[in-house]
């Protein structure tokens, strides 16, 4: 049933393309149908990103492209090329964790933290964004990502002090 | 023994797990990745009864990557999985040709890439002989399973009473299916190598999974190990060893190579249990002065067809409130769907609704404020069996929450109060969680460096145990929380109970508690006869713990350290054994109480538009002792904002025709997001409980039930509209 590795069928469904992510660039040969999201977990290893929904419902794969929000799974890896994609992994790159996810610590914005990645990849985004000003203006634009396990109140009260202290 | 050092527990520790998972560093099944790892998709039926006459993999077989293809023609036959404290394990997939429910797995595909194999599952054809589903709770084809749990309750004469009460209320509650959708969705990683087994996998309960792995493929519990180190979420859904993970299993076995199976959003909804919908008839007596005289609740809910599903609803009404004479009776109705299963507080979720809603119609036909109505029947001893309660602080629930609440502002009159076009509600509902148990084990390690090791095969959903059972460690063995290791998730460890029905903090608690005071007598008896040891001689009640010493109790000085007894004696470290079971109630005379709460809620109706807002819910929570406050407060927000959803938002939609789900995706079963939440206040009353020495009771359940009878019982005090039917939606609220 499986093919002859030494002899594949021509595919003409395959694409080649540089994804550079975290500022890292990757030469990467995949099916055109590959989402972003997937070509991030199964081809880079990047299982920070997750896949909540692959239906572009619940935000758990929320990634930044060009500093823009994007839901990884509604993506195509192959329209990144020569685009900038930022993921969890990188916001810590240095080691130390973003004030964002300081924050979500301390304020326990979180709890099973499968969604965290993308509620904190969207919080950076609503920063740049400048929709910080108000709880309301907050709740309002975080609701494309869903917390099952419902620590929203304290999602915002990390969005709040962050955004607080950005202003100051 | 005491305890010295209460600092460490009871204290907002940061989750210990948080840094890994802000940083999305936490592996959950998901996210492993083993070398040679192939893929696994399913393919699931288009009917909801029947047959399968023909099924063509052919196609399937042909294309790209695929390395094999299971239907029920070339599947193991597997053995029935063991009985659990749940019921039954589900029914090992892919036996024979019986069509039982739409979404059924028919066959499993295992191809090189995940996309190819489901492209290959969409290629497999299927045909089938039709039958005509049930699936209406309602339809009378369906065959009613009358008190399938043993629990149905009498006391007293209800019928005689309700005939002869001053005051009667009537009345039939309707909850909808809810679907758990945990957001992480569930993915088994399976791996065989040399008859050995290990799985990674989404379960609240390894110890469970482990036995019944080993039970339906033939092999020692011993050769399976099965891991869950972080799951992203489960509410109940991972109670049980649902198809798929045998499948994954199953799969890995036929290709001789590590699988990974990744259940789909859609999957979601059909192969890992849901809250079953329920029809409910209240009855309730009273005298004029507002004390209950009867109770009947009777539940129907819906059950697979074959499958069992635990799940009492009209039995926790028999607790609730003082009253003579109640009957509880609990029916399930067998029909063609996925089988239901525990959804945070299962039953009590839907009972709740039900008897906190007839309670507030109650106090409309006294004419009395519904929260005198609850302090007027407040079960000063367990009603059942007239036992103290071990502990119990309802009371003081009611009077903080209408403080902080503000029900004193509260103007009785239907429709009287406003913001703006916005009509304004109160609400309140009180909640009586029932109490659950059972066997726990855990072991303790302390080593030479003077740290600790103490683990436990169970999980942490999300809950804290990570955290909470690192606190407790420390606290225990007098060390500081940077010294203590805590891991769970890992069948080899200690056998654990589920993380289920709010009872693993309790279970999990005393045996830790009974580990480290073991491990403390391991250290007394290595010095027994020891001249060099100040502990010489000592029992466990002589002393106590503190700064990495035992020491007596009475003079600090007069001890040493964990890491000298080690050394003087040539000992790497000493391991002890705990393990924890619930106390016999008649034994020590106390009825066993679960956690009480009482919620507040103010709800906001545009009367034009049928819009429906929550801006404020205020829950007091008697959990005994809380071991973390942060985390715990965590769980009871959580568990408002699924009551919120279970209120005004949730419906799983089954068409009743074919018994397609037809809104199993993110998009159109809504759930709670932020924008729907507004201010949750939490606070914590009430003493650590007497029956266990942790003190704990759970609090992962308690805040989801109340939350919707309080909202609907707030929009009657808004709108005058009684809704008894959940969700509640724009529809009903249109004038």
């Amino acid at each position: 049933m499986s093919q002859d590795p030494h002899h594949p069928p021509p595919d003409p469904g395959t694409v080649r393309l540089t994804l550079s992510v975290n500022g890292a660039e990757h030469e990467l040969r995949l099916d055109s149908r590959v989402t972003l999201l997937d070509a991030l977990r199964d081809e880079l290893g990047l299982y920070g990103t997750k896949k909540g929904c692959d239906q572009g419902a619940c935000g758990a794969c929320t990634v930044l492209v060009d500093d823009r929000r994007v839901l990884s799974c509604l993506t195509l890896a192959a329209q990144c090329e020569g685009r900038q994609v930022s993921t969890i992994e990188g916001l810590s790159a240095d080691g130390r964790l973003h004030p964002l996810q300081e924050a979500f610590l301390r304020h326990d914005g979180f709890q099973c933290g499968y969604c965290t990645p993308g509620q904190i990849m969207s919080a950076v985004a609503l920063l740049r964004e400048g929709r910080t000003g108000t709880d309301d203006e907050i709740r309002e634009f975080m609701s494309g990502n869903i917390c099952r396990c419902g620590a929203y109140p304290n999602i915002v009260a990390a969005i709040r002090e962050v955004a607080g202290e950005g202003a100051r | 023994m005491t305890m010295t050092r209460p600092v460490i527990v009871g204290a907002g520790v940061d989750r210990v797990d948080g840094p890994l998972k802000v940083a999305g560093a936490a592996p959950y099944s998901s996210d492993i990745d083993l070398p040679g790892m192939a893929h696994v998709a399913l393919v699931r039926s288009t009917i909801a009864a029947g047959r399968v006459t023909r099924l063509d993999t052919g196609a399937a077989e042909q294309l790209p990557g695929v390395l094999a293809v299971l239907t029920h023609h070339n599947a193991p036959r597997l053995a029935t999985g063991p009985a659990t404290n749940l019921g039954p394990t589900p029914p090992p997939p892919l036996q024979d040709d019986r069509v039982r429910h739409h979404g059924q797995y028919l066959a499993v595909v295992v191809a090189e890439k995940p996309y190819q194999a489901s492209a290959a599952a969409r290629a497999v054809t299927v045909e089938y002989e039709r039958e005509e589903p049930v699936l209406r709770i309602e339809d009378p084809a369906g065959e009613v399973r009358t008190d399938p749990f043993g629990m149905d309750s009498a006391r007293g004469d209800s019928a005689g009473a309700l005939a002869a009460a001053e005051v009667v209320h009537e009345a039939t509650y309707v909850t909808a299916e809810n679907t758990n959708n945990p957001l992480g969705l569930f993915a088994t990683v399976a791996q065989w190598s040399g008859g050995r087994l290990t799985v990674h996998d989404a379960t609240q309960w390894t110890s469970n999974t482990c036995q019944t792995l080993a039970q339906m493929f033939g092999v020692p519990e011993s050769a399976v190990r099965v891991h869950a180190k972080y799951v992203g979420g489960a509410f109940g859904s991972g109670l049980r060893v649902w198809p798929h993970v045998v499948l994954a299993v199953m799969a890995a076995r036929t290709v001789g190579r590590p699988v990974k199976l990744v259940l789909s959003r859609p999957e979601m909804f059909t192969g890992v249990g849901h809250r079953p919908n329920t029809v409910q008839s209240l009855r309730l007596g009273a005298a004029r002065d507002g004390r209950l005289v009867a109770i009947e609740h009777e539940a129907l809910q819906t059950v697979a067809m074959d499958d069992e599903n635990m799940e009492p609803v009209a039995s926790a009404s028999a607790s609730a409130y003082a009253c003579p004479n109640v009957t509880t009776r609990d029916r399930q109705r067998r029909l063609n769907i996925p089988c239901p299963g525990s959804m945070r507080a299962p039953g009590e979720a839907q009972a709740n609704f039900a008897l906190e809603s007839a309670l507030d119609e109650l106090s409309y036909l006294l004419d009395m404020d519904p929260l005198d109505l609850r302090l007027r029947n407040y079960a000063e001893v367990q009603p059942q069996f007239g036992l103290p309660w071990s502990s119990k602080a309802l009371r003081e629930c009611y009077q903080v929450g209408a403080e902080r609440f503000g029900w004193s502002r509260r103007d009785r009159r239907i429709g009287a109060m406003r913001d703006g076009r916005w009509l304004v509600g109160y609400g309140v509902a009180g909640v009586s969680y029932l109490w659950w148990q059972v066997h726990c084990e855990a072991r303790a390690t302390v080593g030479r460096d003077g740290t600790a090791y103490v683990r436990s095969a169970a999980t942490d959903i999300g809950t804290g145990t990570y955290t909470v059972m690192r606190q407790l460690s420390a606290e225990l063995l007098g060390l500081e929380l940077d010294q203590v290791r805590f891991d769970l998730g890992d069948s080899d460890m200690p056998w654990s109970p589920q993380a289920g029905g709010s009872g693993l903090t309790g279970a999990l608690g005393n045996a830790v508690h009974a580990a480290c005071r073991e491990l403390i007598r391991a250290f007394l008896r290595t010095v027994v006869n020891d001249s060099a040891s100040p502990l010489r001689g000592c029992t466990i009640d002589d002393v106590t713990v503190s700064g990495g010493r035992i020491h007596h109790r009475a003079d600090g000085k007069l001890g040493e350290s964990f890491v000298a007894i080690l050394a003087r004696h040539g000992l790497d470290e000493l391991t002890a054994d705990g393990v924890s079971d619930p106390p016999d109630p008649q034994e020590v005379g106390l009825a066993p109480a679960g956690a009480f709460a009482a919620k507040f809620v103010e709800v906001h109706v545009d009367p034009e538009l049928g819009l429906l807002r929550v801006p404020r819910v205020v829950s007091v929570v008697d959990g005994g002792r809380i071991l973390n406050e942060k985390l715990a407060r965590s769980q009871i927000i959580g568990a408002t904002v699924g009551g919120i959803g279970q209120a005004i938002l949730e419906e799983t939609v089954t068409d009743p025709r074919t018994g397609r789900i037809a809104n199993a995706n993110l998009g159109d079963y809504l759930v709670a997001v932020n924008a729907d939440i507004g201010e949750i206040d939490v606070t914590f009353v009430g003493e650590p409980d007497r029956l266990t020495p942790v003190g704990t009771k759970g609090v992962g359940e308690v805040g989801l039930p109340g939350t919707a009878a309080a909202i609907a019982n707030a929009v009657h005090h808004a709108t005058g509209k009684r809704i008894r039917s959940l969700p509640i939606t724009i529809d009903e609220l249109l004038d």
